[in-house]
């Protein structure tokens, strides 16, 4: 059993998570990794994903699990030619069970395409519409802190059961930058759990096995 | 102030978070070919619909896939821009742009359009207009491409002939790589584009309107050797989820029953067959390269492939190994065989016997006996518990009688299933379409049944349908389906109507939200023309605008079939001998 980490960069970040659990199957069908099904009337491949990266958004980090008896390396070397670049593979873990990471995730790290300064995301309050409503929203606690990742701004976020959409506080940083910023170049860089109050990155979680 | 196509590129994306669905607009599929190579020349198909249509079109993906193979040329694709699209690209004033290299279709060496649905010509006007391309080939000059236009709509292709430099009638397989290989010699020479079209008037099927004479004929362009013939081996992977989102496997061209009203059936004759060998290697190939989990088997009547059985010997191998869906299409009742229900992963099956009676059906010549209605029963045994229905409306000589055959057959359908015992009720829908009559058919002369006569039909066959329990009704507009009449049996005078509709704001005529009658009445009455004369009845013995293509079949042979038809005589399956249609002059039919 693998989990594969992969990127959703260029053009596949317009690919929707809907659409997403397609293309993951197509790719694996194509690089000839064989993969379990579910048992039933319509058997479906045993994929479980990350939580997903807002559309429009890149990412450094996605996660999925597969369900073959297929090491890693072989597996890595299909998946490869079978991909386009939008959707490379950085690294294939092998793992003994689902990490189940769509509720392990909590927390992750997104860089701004803006230079880092010490701002202030104490009192955030942001506005956007859901389902045609207009809604405000003071997300502070959903903030976890600011640094700098290679010169840009790095904000660590909520990403688990109740996450803040990257995208969502773009309008704040515009404001704070007095530029415009486009959510295309934010790219999630990193993803965490947490155990025992503490932060654990997703690569090292899984490397770990303890779930 | 010329943009470069970085400046484009660049803009572009920018919008791509403003629109709904921007996986419509990216490209970067799998399977796309090198679009880095050297050209010499190169052709953008353009589909007036939207991405997830037009991904469907595998007449559009095999004729890009053969000129991509070609050393020095490329071709690119153009699907429509939803209206939001649309609305973004003026106002950040980018000209529509191809979807791999996002290059003005101004620029391409050739822009082929491919036009399969007479409620789509105002967007072809529409995706021109994008493009900033004038309409009317003869306001283009020089520095524009060459306009093409392909697809079954070519069966009369008058109403549009004056946006185009170049129509192809017919299967475009050889035809376009022969039109774009003309384009780049002439380029090279520096040839003017007259002298260029002088040329292409020489390729099989295709029709110069600038330089067409009266009394020339235009021959349809016809693939000779199905066998051998290209096809896809290695699809494009859609981006977003498309309507027929699966490997297309096509196994003949034509379709051997002769229905009286359909025009597929008489366009794509000669009936060519593929080796049942033959397709499953495309059929591997395709799901080896793109990993699609599905297949699905078209052609028009793929019941009657003669090597169905040996094919899905082949397939179903294959396919339960792989984990993949085999789906089979659009079956028709007399060819239903038991095994074919079995192991289906469906629950719901489409029968299309069209007409509510015997004499109806003989008078279309629809091959589909009580009897063989009545073969349904093996399908609920086989545990099917829906079934849907297609029929057509005011097909000629229909009378009410008819109608109370639809009726009749629902009722009939329920009586078999519960002679099976079923415990759940039967699902049954019908969904009734209004006769269309279209060029190239036995019926080309025909009237379309008047608008009111439309709706009470409707409403008597709703009303009686309303007393049986289980059957959904569903039927297509009323007005759609007489602009569509009269614009498959326009003249080049429609020109003028489709500006005008399309200048009054119609597009995405096929979409119900975008349909908008008062328009296309008003953009007629405004062209001096009246839609009855395009629906109704035309004089046998007048020349039609699209009499100058030959489809094959002759004009004699079509009037021939109109006579059986009236007197409710059928004419056997082309499967069971060649019925002497024409067909044969213009390649051979595999299956007699
Ligand atoms: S079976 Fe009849 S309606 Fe269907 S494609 Fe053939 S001729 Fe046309
Ligand atoms: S009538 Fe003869 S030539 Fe015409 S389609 Fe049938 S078999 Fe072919």
């Amino acid at each position: 059993m693998l989990v594969i980490k992969y990127q959703k960069k260029g053009d596949a970040s317009f690919i929707s998570h809907i659409d997403l659990l397609k293309h993951m199957g197509r790719i694996i069908r194509r690089a000839d990794i064989p993969m379990n099904f579910s048992k039933g009337f319509n058997p479906h491949p045993l994929l479980f994903f990350s939580p997903p990266m807002v559309l429009g958004g890149q990412s450094e980090c996605e996660y999925v699990f597969l369900s073959t008896e297929m090491n890693s390396e072989e597996a890595f070397r299909r998946y490869k030619g079978a991909v386009p670049e939008g959707l490379m593979a950085l690294e294939f873990f092998d793992v003994k069970k689902n990490p189940n990471l769509q509720a392990e995730i909590e927390i992750a790290d997104y860089v701004y395409p803006v230079e880092y300064r010490d701002i202030d995301l104490s009192d955030c309050v942001i506005r956007y519409t859901k389902k045609g409503e207009e809604k405000e929203e003071n997300v502070s606690s959903k903030i976890f802190g600011t640094f700098s990742e290679n010169g840009k701004l790095c904000v660590r976020m909520a990403a688990g059961n109740s996450p803040l959409r990257p995208d969502r506080i773009i309008g704040k940083l515009s404001e704070i930058y007095n530029e415009e910023i486009s959510l295309t170049e934010v790219v999630k860089v990193r993803q965490y759990v947490k155990k025992d109050g503490e932060l654990i990155n997703v690569d090292d979680f899984i490397k770990e096995g303890k779930f | 102030m010329q943009c470069s196509m970085e400046d484009y590129k660049d803009k572009f994306k920018k919008i791509l978070l403003q629109v709904e669905k921007p996986g419509r607009y990216t490209g970067g599929e799998w399977n796309t070919p090198d679009m880095n190579k050297k050209r010499r020349a190169d052709f953008v198909f353009c589909f007036p619909e939207v991405y997830e249509i037009g991904m469907s079109n595998l007449g559009m993906q095999i004729l890009y896939s053969i000129i991509n193979k070609q050393e020095g040329f490329a071709a690119e694709r153009c699907f429509a821009p939803w209206t939001d699209m649309g609305q973004k690209l003026k106002e950040n004033d980018i000209p529509l742009l191809s979807l791999e290299t996002k290059k003005p279709l101004k620029d391409f060496s050739v822009v082929g359009f491919s036009i399969g649905y007479e409620l789509l010509y105002t967007n072809v006007l529409y995706m021109l207009d994008l493009a900033k391309i004038p309409f009317r080939a003869k306001d283009r000059g020089e520095e524009y491409p060459i306009i093409l236009a392909g697809g079954p709509c070519t069966a009369n292709p008058e109403p549009f002939a004056p946006f185009f430099d170049v129509i192809i009638a017919g299967e475009g397989e050889e035809a376009d790589l022969e039109v774009l290989k003309i384009v780049a010699d002439g380029k090279e020479k520096g040839l003017t584009k007259t002298e260029i079209l002088k040329q292409i008037k020489s390729v099989k099927g295709a029709y110069v309107p600038a330089l067409h004479e009266k009394g020339e004929v235009v021959v349809k362009a016809v693939i000779r050797d199905f066998e051998n013939a290209e096809s896809i081996d290695k699809p494009l992977v859609p981006v977003i989820e498309t309507v027929h989102d699966r490997a297309q496997l096509e196994l003949y061209r034509g379709c051997a029953s002769g229905c009286r009203f359909c025009q597929a059936g008489y366009w794509y004759r000669p009936i060519r067959e593929r080796s049942a060998e033959k397709c499953f290697d495309f059929a591997k190939s395709m799901c080896d390269s793109a990993g699609f989990d599905e297949i699905s088997l078209c052609s028009l009547s793929t019941s009657d492939y003669t090597d169905l059985e040996k094919l899905q010997g082949y397939l179903e191998p294959y396919c339960h190994e792989k984990m993949i869906n085999l789906s089979l299409p659009s079956l028709r009742i007399s060819s239903f065989k038991p095994e074919m229900a079995k192991d289906s992963r469906k629950s719901s099956l489409t029968f299309a016997p069209e007409a509510g009676t015997q004499r109806l059906r003989n008078v279309i010549n629809k091959n589909v006996s009580e009897e063989e209605i009545d073969k349904i029963a093996v399908a609920f045994e086989a545990g099917y518990e829906s079934i849907k229905l297609y029929f057509m409306m005011g097909l000629p000589t229909e009378t009410d009688e008819d109608i109370d055959g639809i009726a009749k057959i629902c009722r009939r359908l329920k009586d078999l299933y519960y002679e099976k015992k079923h415990k759940r009720g039967l699902n049954i829908s019908v969904s009734c379409a209004v006769f269309v009559p279209k060029p190239c058919s036995p019926f080309q002369w025909e009237a379309q049944i008047s608008f009111d006569e439309m709706l009470r039909r409707q409403r008597y066959l709703r009303d009686q349908l309303r007393q049986i329990k289980g059957v959904n009704f569903s039927w297509h507009g009323a007005e759609p389906s007489m602009l569509e009449a009269a614009l498959a049996r326009g003249d080049q005078k429609q020109a003028d109507v489709i500006e005008n509709a399309y200048a009054a704001g119609a597009k995405f005529d096929g979409w119900s939200e975008y349909f908008n009658w008062d328009i296309w009445k008003k953009a007629f009455e405004d062209s001096g023309l009246d839609m009855t004369t395009y629906t109704g009845a035309q004089d046998i013995n007048a020349e039609l605008p699209w009499d100058f293509i030959d489809i094959g079949a002759t004009k004699q042979y079509l009037l021939k079939q109109r006579e059986l038809a009236y007197s409710a005589v059928t004419t056997k399956n082309c499967r069971e001998g060649c019925n002497g249609c024409g067909a044969l002059r213009l390649g051979r039919c595999t299956i007699c």
